[in-house]
């Protein structure tokens, strides 16, 4: 099973790199994917993204939310040629041979343009962000936000959040089994297949209240809240990481007078 | 370095107290081990001698626990006192926050005010009596129960305490892993640990335990030296179960035709083989036990049964239907299957309709009469208003168990039913399987008690890495 946003353990380029570099990273990243709306830019930032993320050795990791992407992009582009007619018509969703029907929801250069514009943007922030999660040591992180003075509970939490997805996913799907066996029935129409979630979600949450309490106690126990700390192996700011800001202010630099005259 | 005088505790919002005038007292470099029935106050008893239920739970405490010498009262808080106790809790997955084994053991150790030096020799240390030192850069989902136990033990240990209390470290875990821990935990009594250890399977720890304490119904009913202890009869028969006057019936299957029949099955997760070229028949009212280590791919085996999994080639034909040609819905009716972990099944209001569940999904004629009977064979009848996840582990594992018996398939298969139970629970279990055996059902059992195996399977299946080694009834 693929693990949906796990830390992979490598000693490669991206992985060497200070969290704080990684932050900053995404920040530029993310401000820049959501103000342009040029498409030949987004197209060069994703491919920026996958340049990274082959130099990081994490290529394939990062390929493997694929199918989501594509399925995400699909949508999309569905929801803007629907809603967002504008522009000419290339055109029609529903052929117009058919009777009645035929001719409806015209396809439109505009429609399409926000449809691209969106999906590129999503491209660009998940490749982003999830290239900084499998490569980012939760421990790193946690020196890097403790530096940085965000108070501990609040990255615990989000690390706590991220190491158990794929215990659910484990978790369900045994639950699933379990009730698979005992015949459970997927039901059928919309009040049916709400009904017919409660045999799975019960267990899961009942089961993830009683884990969650022994991770409570353990966090408490092992006084990750309240102990002194040393930190070790810390990740110190060596020169990869001033040549990655470097890069990333020439960025911004490049960014703000082509964002101002309106080119991208 | 702990001591309990008198201590009764009621959890909030509940009546009947879970602890009732506890008294013990551990000395340093001694080991305690408290067993009993399911449901009897050792996990409570694990809390409030960690100072987890002072500072933690609120609820209703007489008594006084003293750790170190200090009233639990006098810590400031629970990390306070976590630099005096450790805890290893019976779930290995909740106990592992961090992504790798390394990880997860620094991380413990960089909040104990340490100098770095310090941190890395102990780390080094850690790794090595705790056999992690191969895993270190292995992330959870890549351990096994028993690695991830060990990974707990060993974030435990880095808090550099003198207390250790384990609650239940190994219910989860096979013989081989059971061992492991059993080995570890020698090693650190005498290194001088001092060890109060809530456990089950007191063969596996004999050599260590210096004082036997067995609990029932939240009071202590006997404590003192293991052999003293073990005089009793009754506390025999919890902690050292003796299965050899079950009734066996080994030809009962001799004859009668095949209820499941497995022709070269071989299955494949991705790329590794789990299942290769298997062929087994087994005969309508046969009491087959599979056993073989984690990984030897018994579970993978029997999802097969009712198509929770396909073959990647090769045939499983149960009551003369081909697997392939069926819904799982419609094999429900032929093969029912118990989960090791029963909570993976309940979501209902009431032990009743959680029974009712299975009966009303495969529409079973005469339903109530049907429910009734379960319940009553497997000992529930008291029990049907209640709330299933309030029942002891005991007693969840016999409605899980009820849940699939209630559905009358021909075939009923257990994944570890005694898991966490004492010597009379897993006797119960295994007198209710008996019964169902007598009543013409064909039983399949998968279990690292090689004791249960033994004196109650009419046959044994020994599997390794993915093929039959051996096979007792050999058919």
């Amino acid at each position: 099973m693929a693990e949906i946003l796990q830390y992979v353990h490598k000693d490669a380029f991206l992985h060497r790199l200070h969290p704080f570099t990684k932050i900053a990273f995404i920040l530029v990243v993310s401000v820049m994917c959501l103000i342009s709306t040029n498409l030949a830019f987004l197209v060069l930032m994703v491919l920026a993204m996958m340049v990274f993320a082959a130099y990081g050795e994490l290529l394939t990791e990062s390929l493997q939310q694929l199918k989501l992407i594509i399925i995400m992009s699909i949508i999309f582009i569905l929801i803007t040629v629907i809603t967002m007619p504008n522009g000419d018509i290339l055109g029609y969703l529903v052929p117009q041979g058919i009777p009645w029907i035929g001719g409806l929801v015209p396809i439109t250069t505009g429609g399409l343009m926000i449809g691209f514009v969106l999906t590129l943007r999503f491209i660009v922030l998940i490749f982003a962000f999830q290239l900084f999660l499998i490569s980012t040591q939760p421990r790193d992180l946690v020196h890097t936000l403790d530096r940085a003075g965000l108070p501990i509970d609040y990255t615990l939490m989000f690390i706590i959040a991220l190491r158990f997805i794929p215990t659910l996913q484990i978790e369900g799907q045994r639950i699933h089994e379990a009730q698979l066996a005992r015949g459970f029935n997927p039901g059928e129409g919309f009040i049916g297949k709400i009904r017919s979630v409660a045999p799975i979600v019960i267990p899961l949450v009942s089961n993830a209240l009683l884990r969650s309490n022994v991770i409570g106690l353990t966090i408490d126990m092992r006084g990750y809240r309240t102990g002194k700390k040393t930190h070790v192996r810390e990740r110190t700011f060596a020169r990869r990481d001033y040549a990655v800001m470097a890069v990333l202010v020439v960025a911004l630099c490049g960014f703000v007078p082509l964002m101002l005259a309106q080119v991208i | 370095m702990i001591e309990l005088k008198d201590v009764s505790y009621t959890y909030p919002s509940t009546v009947q107290p879970a602890l009732h005038r506890i008294s013990l007292s551990l000395t340093k470099g001694r080991c305690i081990m408290v067993t009993g029935p399911s449901g009897a106050g050792k996990t409570s008893l694990c809390l409030a001698a960690s100072g987890v239920l002072h500072h933690d739970y609120g609820g209703k405490k007489e008594g006084s626990v003293i750790v170190d010498g200090k009233n639990v009262a006098d810590y400031r808080s629970l990390s306070d006192l976590a630099r005096n106790v450790g805890v290893v809790f019976d779930d290995p997955e909740a106990q592992m926050i961090f992504t790798t084994v390394e990880e997860e053991i620094l991380s413990a150790l960089e909040h104990r005010g340490l100098t770095p030096e310090v941190i890395e020799d102990r780390l080094a240390r850690i790794m090595r009596t705790t056999y992690l030192e191969e895993l270190k850069d292995r992330s959870p989902h890549h351990l096994s129960g028993g690695q991830k136990q060990r990974v707990a033990l060993a974030a435990t240990l880095a808090l550099g305490n003198d207390i250790l209390i384990l609650d239940e470290p190994t219910s989860e875990l096979d013989e081989h892993a059971t061992k492991r821990i059993a080995e570890i935990l020698k090693n650190l009594k005498q290194s001088g640990k001092t060890i109060l250890l809530i456990e089950h399977k007191f063969e596996n720890f004999r050599e260590i335990v210096d004082t036997l304490i067995i609990m029932e119904n939240g009071a202590i009913t006997a404590q003192g030296i293991p052999d003293e202890v073990l005089k009793d009869i009754h506390v025999r028969g919890m902690v050292l179960p003796d299965f050899s006057n079950v009734q066996k019936h080994p030809m009962a299957g001799a004859g009668n035709e095949p209820v499941i029949q497995v022709e070269n099955l071989t299955h494949c997760y991705g790329d590794v083989q789990a299942l290769s070229g298997i062929n087994l028949t087994i005969r309508k009212g046969e009491f087959v036990a599979i056993v073989g280590e984690n990984g030897s791919g018994k579970t993978t085996l029997v999802k097969h049964f009712n198509r929770l999994l396909s073959p990647t080639s090769g045939d499983v034909i149960v009551n003369g239907k081909n697997t392939k040609d069926h819904s799982i819905a419609a094999l429900a009716h032929d093969a029912g299957l118990v989960f090791q972990n029963p909570d993976h099944m309940f979501f209902a209001d009431t032990v009743r309709e959680e029974v009712a569940y299975g009966v009303k999904n495969l529409a079973i004629a005469d339903a109530d009469t049907v429910i009734d009977a379960t319940l009553a064979d497997a000992g529930l009848t008291d029990s049907a208003t209640l709330y299933p996840r309030w029942l002891s582990r005991g007693e969840r594992q016999r409605l899980g168990i009820a849940c699939v018996v209630a559905m009358q398939p021909n075939v009923i298969v257990l994944d570890e039913p005694t898991t966490g139970l004492d010597g009379y629970e897993a006797l119960l279990v295994i007198n209710i399987l008996k019964k169902l055996q007598e009543k013409g059902h064909t039983i399949v059992i998968i279990t690292h008690n090689r004791d249960i195996a033994e004196h109650c399977a009419d046959r044994i299946i020994t599997m390794e890495s993915g093929h039959i080694i051996s096979d007792s009834g050999g058919a």
